[in-house]
């Protein structure tokens, strides 16, 4: 089965029609996962036992797979009078799956601060939600741009899995192709070009960005 | 210079524990209004967690420490309301290594005192004209030496209008040439009558500035004297650290 370019040229419209779908999977759930597992993050510090439950929510989250989170948000919540958008669970699905990853990233980058940057922040007589915004976030950023980033390019890559929920995202757009004609190599290498291409632009960017919070203040 | 009639730190029996470790034994201190007090002592004494005590950042079991009239750790809200009335200045300087200079001290005058950014700027400068060093306000503290970042971290405490200046070993992670920037600064503090507790080797500035030096040994209970007699005296534990040190 050769590769038929012009076939690969006709599919690449169709497929980029779907770009902006992942796209916007993909952003919305970067913002929802890092959201949410900063908040657990932050219950998690606080310790007490909202702190071990949340400890307990980011293990199980990490230790359950992306597809059953989509499938019991899709398929069993209605069963409980629940019902939500294929969009709408595949954005959540992605966001609670990975905020379980980014609290442990997040938890790493607050570790890496300095024990006196809050200590002065509390000397300074800032309240606590002071001291994170002005204090620790900023410099927790700074230390995890890079685990961050690759994390933004996995979901970027999961987005995928929503095909399973009927969601218009790019490789299942890819695969409608390839069943209809019967011809997988073209629709499945388009895709995947498109992938790379965003995959590594989202690294470059975040390549710029960290490089750029290193150069505040260089230490 | 000073009146002695408004204490501001009132520090009874106080005790601490970490773990089994002892720290700190049946302390009494007080610090009365424009009254400089230099903390000294071996590694271990206990000296850092005393004025860690005194602000609240380390918590005590026994005895009473009273600042400002709060007895702090009974009530987290009254200890934070006390606290307003300190500024500290760490061995490791701790600024924020993310903010300029300026924004450094202008942080809790914006986000505590609830200052305008304008008054928060001209507050910041005045002070930051008094450790000497207005020039580098938007630079950032990686961009300067030690002995800089130091001085900013004093005008950085000096913002909020302490009555209380704590000191925790200011000039110990300094190179030798700019201990003497820093202290400079801390004397000039001290000759316009602010109140400093301050744990520090410097025994040179002890002797300038001093009202009164506390030793801290790890097995006894503090004891206080005059400077002038602290380093004369033969029956004191402190002797020999003294004369070692000056």
């Amino acid at each position: 089965m050769g590769f038929d370019l012009a076939f690969a040229l006709s599919s690449v419209p169709i497929i980029l029609g779907a770009v902006g779908t992942t796209l916007f999977v993909a952003l919305v759930s970067c913002i929802g996962a890092a959201a949410t597992g900063f908040l657990f993050e932050m219950v998690h510090r606080v310790g007490g036992i909202a702190g071990l439950t949340i400890g307990f929510v980011i293990d199980f989250i990490r230790s359950t797979p992306v597809l059953a989170w989509l499938y019991f948000l899709y398929f069993v919540l209605p069963f409980y009078g629940i019902r939500l958008g294929s969009m709408t669970v595949g954005v959540m699905g992605l966001s609670l799956y990975y905020s379980g990853y980014l609290a442990e990233v997040f938890k790493a980058g607050i570790d890496a601060i300095p024990r006196g940057q809050s200590e002065a922040a509390r000397a300074l007589s800032l309240s606590r939600r002071d001291a994170v915004i002005h204090v620790i976030a900023p410099q927790m950023l700074r230390n995890i741009a890079a685990p961050l980033g690759n994390y933004f390019v996995s979901i970027l890559k999961a987005t995928p899995y929503l095909a399973v929920l009927a969601v218009p995202e790019m490789l299942g757009q890819a695969f409608d192709i390839a069943s209809e004609t019967y011809r997988y190599t073209e629709p499945l290498v388009v895709a995947g070009i498109i992938f790379l291409v965003l995959a590594l632009a989202i690294s470059h960017g975040v390549k710029r960005l960290e490089r750029r919070l290193l150069a505040v203040g260089a230490r | 210079m000073s009146t002695q009639s408004d204490t501001i730190v009132d520090i009874q029996g106080l005790n601490k524990w970490f773990g089994a470790l002892h720290v700190l034994k049946n302390v009494d201190l007080t610090v009365g209004s424009g009254t400089r007090v230099v903390v000294c002592g071996p590694s271990g004494s206990g000296k850092s967690t005393l004025i860690r005590c005194i602000n609240g950042l380390e918590t005590y079991q026994q005895g009473t420490l009273r600042l400002a009239g709060t007895m702090l750790g009974l009530n987290a809200r009254e200890t934070a309301r006390a606290r307003r009335q300190t500024g500290m200045v760490f061995q490791s300087f701790n600024l924020f290594p993310h903010l300029t200079v300026l924004s450094n001290c202008t942080l809790a005058l914006r986000r505590v005192a609830g200052r305008s950014r304008a008054e928060a700027e001209d507050i910041a400068m005045a002070h930051l004209e008094k450790v000497r060093i207005p020039e580098k306000a938007k630079s950032y503290p990686g961009q300067l030496s030690g002995g800089q970042q130091q001085r900013v971290a004093i005008a950085r405490a000096l913002c909020l209008n302490p009555r209380i200046m704590l000191f925790d070993e200011p000039t110990s992670a300094l190179d030798p040439e700019m201990i003497k920037e820093v202290l400079d600064v801390m004397v000039t503090l001290a000759r316009d009558g602010m109140t400093m507790v301050c744990v520090t080797h410097e025994m040179g500035f002890a002797r300038e500035v001093a009202d009164q030096v506390v030793f801290m040994d790890g097995d006894a209970s503090s004891t206080a004297h005059p400077p002038a007699t602290s380093s004369a005296r033969r029956d004191i534990p402190a002797r020999g650290f003294f004369s070692k040190r000056s």
